[in-house]
């Protein structure tokens, strides 16, 4: 009897959850993989032509930026300047205020610096790639979008790599010999640092998909400039170490936003304060970011209404 | 006739027709902005949408190699069409292909095929040299060196553009610039060109070059080139067939002439009279409109005006004669007025 | 005071026009207070502590008074103007000098009160979630010299921005760098915006104190706290007054000739 009536109500049950749909979906996902895995190894040279197209178109682009910049040799000095001020300002501050105080959060002088500085290395190398996001909005709202669109390479590539940043690409050396330098007082093992090269490039996927899902809601609302300076400016609260932030804050900045994630879990894993578990961790985070970012652009660009139909 | 949508296989041997547009329609949701303070602080929190309807279920065919023209007023949906057909915008439903691609797809076998020039719009880098766009477009294209240099030569002598290659695009003249967009848009040698506006803001003089070249480039490539206009000059001078959009459907859709013999029905006669004779007897050849001694204006039916002219310069003495036809502006105009 | 209404009215609707802009703005403008909200509640995460002068109440009043004292004085609308002068968008300015200045000043005023609401708003809103200990300033002469220094501040930042904008008469592409630095850059750590700037060693505050950036929120913000003698806040007010005076003279200047060298190319 009992036997009967739970044979009955289990599909009931899935019925109503409709989950053999799920299960439907499933099976054309997982196959859906599949196929990408088997076209992954049967055109693999294919793919491989195509990382060189691109990479060459990649590098024609920079090229162009190079010539555009030498023409305003002026502006290049200002803004260098400039951002040069505000990173060597914040720093004296955040010395004096360490030495002050004796410690934050528990992290020395020296560990302090090291956020900083990995903040900024994560910072500089995005905008040094992803200049171009900050110039999508007019290219939205003139309709020159619309000329990009209808060529035959990835418009996504050309509106997140097409305009690199030089100024930025400049700071990057002198930020890795700095991070060397401080780096090498916090002794760190070779798996610590093994570790904080993974997770710092994993922090530049984690931001990549931000600036892709910055470009994605850009297609829809003609709006860039904002969101990504609120990108900036949450990232910003990544300059230092998350443990400052109160509960529940330090958990949403850390995994829902996840600024601890880009730029504190590097730093922490070389202080040797990071388990396997959590590297693992933030690792399959940052690919379902980036995937998730990816299918935010394709559902956008469907969307499209381009200037002025 | 093949279903797209249910088969999935197009039919191959309508190759002739690079483009299949069956039933296409297309919406665009609006927010519409409120007026004053109070408005505007309405709409902050609360946007009031409206869906636009920009294209209602239309159809139609283009075959290979022809050279046709989307006109009508402003916001008439001409654009949106066209948009739709170089794959940038995503059709709310219907069935489009075009050289058997669905172009929303993007593919880049499509994309390689084709081209878009709009006026207004650029893809030249603004601060540098044309002809460094023209090298990244080599690459993105990847067309050979060889050919490359076959079409760039072709198209610089035919748009007489070598002087201004290596200038900065910003110095250059609207006319310039867009001969160099074109040379930007037609160095893969496209089978089929969108124009949009390709005239809109140029003088004169560089409005005819313009279309002297894409009418020789037309000719010589047997490239379907589909554009737009609400420039007359561009529609009688290049189109052999014209589609009149008015209001997101199709008004009109055949050669040029046809749209004049459907559309007007009467000429005018201006007749100058060299001597006295009694003007009532023209009102046996045709209505007439206008008495100014010594210049009288009639108007005949469309079929009748060899024949009546001809009675006339036996009949009168008259030391000129015109036959007009009404102005084509004048009957789109007089066209979208009726559809009203 | 109809016209100032017009204005203001005009700027509150462009202001208000394209939500997504109003609203991030507004975003922007509470995250910048959190991470110095919670740097100093880290640092005073003991509550008997006392450093650089601060004990937690005071601080966390120094970073809520931020806010206020932020909307109140480096709001601007007029760093648009450097971009104009770079363009030469300028002729109305050449017909009425005087007219120019006042209009971007309500214009200024437009958005620092519209700023300001706002601000209220949302401090009250912060003040709800992170339940700071506020420090409350009830002696009416530190009130007093707080409005005097907030005034000062206000027409010293004014002047500093319109002395900046000359800067594109004689380097056009300079527009938006000039802005940057001078704005993102300098203001903002100078003036005591991000960081008390009590954190720094006593050398380095004395020299800051010849420069006119303390005097735009630091001191003001000092004044509030109680933190300076009567005799100290005055002396520091009457200070900023010769920066004001002088930031004056350097933009009638630099204006003077800037528009007579953009008449001279512009013709």
């Amino acid at each position: 009897m009992d036997k009967k009536s739970l044979n009955i109500t289990i599909p009931d049950f899935f019925q109503k959850l409709d989950l053999s749909r799920l299960s439907v979906l499933l099976k054309r996902s997982t196959s859906k993989f599949a196929q990408k895995i088997k076209y992954f190894i049967f055109n693999f040279s294919f793919i491989v032509a195509r990382f060189r197209y691109y990479f060459e178109l990649w590098m024609k682009m920079t090229r162009n930026s190079f010539m555009v910049l030498l023409a305003q040799k002026r502006l290049f000095f200002l803004f260098l300047i400039g951002k040069l001020l505000r990173f060597i300002l914040f720093g004296v501050f955040l010395i004096f205020l360490v030495k002050g105080s004796g410690s934050l959060a528990g992290y020395s002088v020296n560990e302090s610096i090291f956020f900083f500085l990995t903040y900024n290395l994560i910072d500089v190398i995005s905008q040094f790639l992803y200049r171009e996001v900050y110039r999508f909005r007019p290219l939205v709202v003139s309709g020159d979008l619309d000329l990009i669109m209808t060529k035959p390479y990835s418009t996504l590539f050309r509106v997140l790599l097409g305009g690199v940043d030089l100024i930025d690409f400049v700071t990057i050396l002198p930020l890795v010999v700095l991070l060397i330098y401080f780096g090498s007082m916090l002794d760190p093992t070779f798996i610590e640092l093994v570790y904080f090269l993974i997770l710092t490039l994993n922090g530049l996927v984690i931001a990549t998909a931000f600036h892709i899902a910055v470009l994605s809601l850009g297609i829809i609302t003609y709006e860039t400039d904002h969101v990504i300076w609120i990108y900036r400016d949450l990232t910003s609260l990544g300059r230092l170490p998350v443990d400052i932030y109160k509960q529940p804050l330090r958990a949403i900045i850390t995994y829902l936003i996840p600024v601890g994630l880009m730029m504190s879990f590097p730093v922490r894993s070389l202080l040797g304060l990071m388990p396997f578990w959590g590297v693992a961790g933030s690792l399959v985070f940052g690919s379902l970011l980036i995937i998730l970012s990816i299918k935010f652009w394709n559902f956008s660009v469907l969307r499209y209404r381009s200037a002025g139909s | 006739m093949v279903d797209g949508k249910t088969s999935g296989v197009y039919n191959t041997n309508q190759n002739e027709r690079t483009v299949i547009v069956k039933q296409l329609t297309k919406n665009f949701e609006v927010i519409e902005k409120e007026k004053g303070l109070t408005g505007s602080i309405r709409s902050l929190f609360s946007p009031a949408k409206k869906t636009v309807k920009a294209l209602k279920n239309i159809s139609f065919n283009i075959a290979k190699g022809e050279l046709i023209g989307f006109i009508g007023p402003n916001g008439a949906g001409k654009t949106t069409a066209l948009k739709v057909l170089s794959g940038l915008l995503y059709p709310t439903s219907g069935f489009v292909q075009v050289i058997n691609f669905q172009p929303w797809e993007k593919k880049r076998e499509y994309l390689k095929k084709i081209s878009m020039v709009m006026g207004q719009k650029t893809q030249l880098w603004w601060d540098l040299p044309a002809i460094d766009t023209f090298e990244l477009n080599q690459k993105i294209y990847e067309i050979p060196d060889t050919e490359y240099e076959k079409n760039l030569k072709e198209l610089i002598d035919l748009l007489e553009v070598g002087s201004i290659l290596k200038r900065q695009v910003r110095t250059l003249s609207l006319g310039q610039r867009m001969r160099l967009e074109l040379v930007a848009a037609l160095l893969h040698r496209p089978e089929v060109l969108f124009l949009d506006e390709p005239t809109i803001g140029l003088d004169v003089v560089a409005q005819q070059r313009m279309r002297d070249f894409i009418y020789e480039y037309n000719r010589r490539h047997k490239a379907t080139i589909i554009l737009t206009s609400h420039n007359m000059d561009d529609v009688v001078n290049l189109t052999r067939r014209v589609i009149v959009i008015d209001n997101g459907e199709i008004f009109f859709d055949g050669p040029l002439r046809k749209l004049v013999t459907d559309y007007v029905k009467e000429k005018t006669i201006t007749v100058n009279l060299s001597g006295q004779t009694d003007i009532k007897d023209f009102e046996t050849i045709g209505q007439v409109k206008k008495v100014k001694f010594p210049e009288v204006v009639l108007v005949v039916p469309r079929e009748t005006a060899a024949v009546a002219s001809a009675e006339i310069l036996q009949s009168f003495p008259v030391s000129d004669l015109t036959v007009e036809e009404e102005k084509l502006e004048s009957i789109i105009q007089r066209v979208f007025r009726r559809s009203e | 005071m109809e016209k100032f209404v017009k204005i203001f009215k005009i700027s509150a609707q462009k202001e208000l026009a394209y939500r997504s802009n109003f609203i991030m703005w507004r975003i922007r403008n509470i995250l910048q207070i959190f991470l110095i909200f919670f740097l100093w509640d880290s640092v005073f995460s003991e509550p008997q502590k006392t450093i650089f002068s601060y004990d937690r109440p005071k601080i966390l009043t120094y970073v809520f008074s931020l806010l206020f004292v932020r909307a109140i004085v480096l709001t601007s609308q007029a760093t648009e103007i450097s971009g104009q002068v770079a363009r030469g968008d300028i002729s109305s300015l050449l017909l009425k000098p005087v007219g120019f200045f006042k209009y971007w000043l309500t214009r200024d005023v437009s958005k620092k009160i519209i700023n300001v609401c706002f601000a209220f708003f949302e401090g009250l809103i912060l003040y709800l979630i992170l339940k700071p200990q506020i420090y409350i300033q009830t002696n009416p002469i530190y009130l007093l010299l707080f409005m005097i220094s907030l005034i000062m501040a206000f027409f010293i930042f004014y002047f500093l921005v319109m002395a900046n904008n000359s800067i594109p008469f004689w380097v056009p592409e300079a527009a938006w760098g000039v802005n940057f630095i001078l704005i993102s850059v300098l203001v903002e750590f100078l003036s005591g915006a991000v960081f008390p700037l009590n954190v720094l060693p006593v050398y380095f505050q004395n020299l800051l104190s010849y420069t006119p950036f303390p005097y735009l929120v630091f001191f003001p913000i000092q004044i509030y706290l109680g933190n300076f003698s009567y005799i100290y806040a005055i002396k520091g007010i009457i200070v900023s007054g010769v920066w004001l005076f002088l930031i004056c003279l350097l933009v009638k200047i630099l204006w003077d000739k800037g528009l007579r060298t953009y008449q001279a190319q512009g013709s």
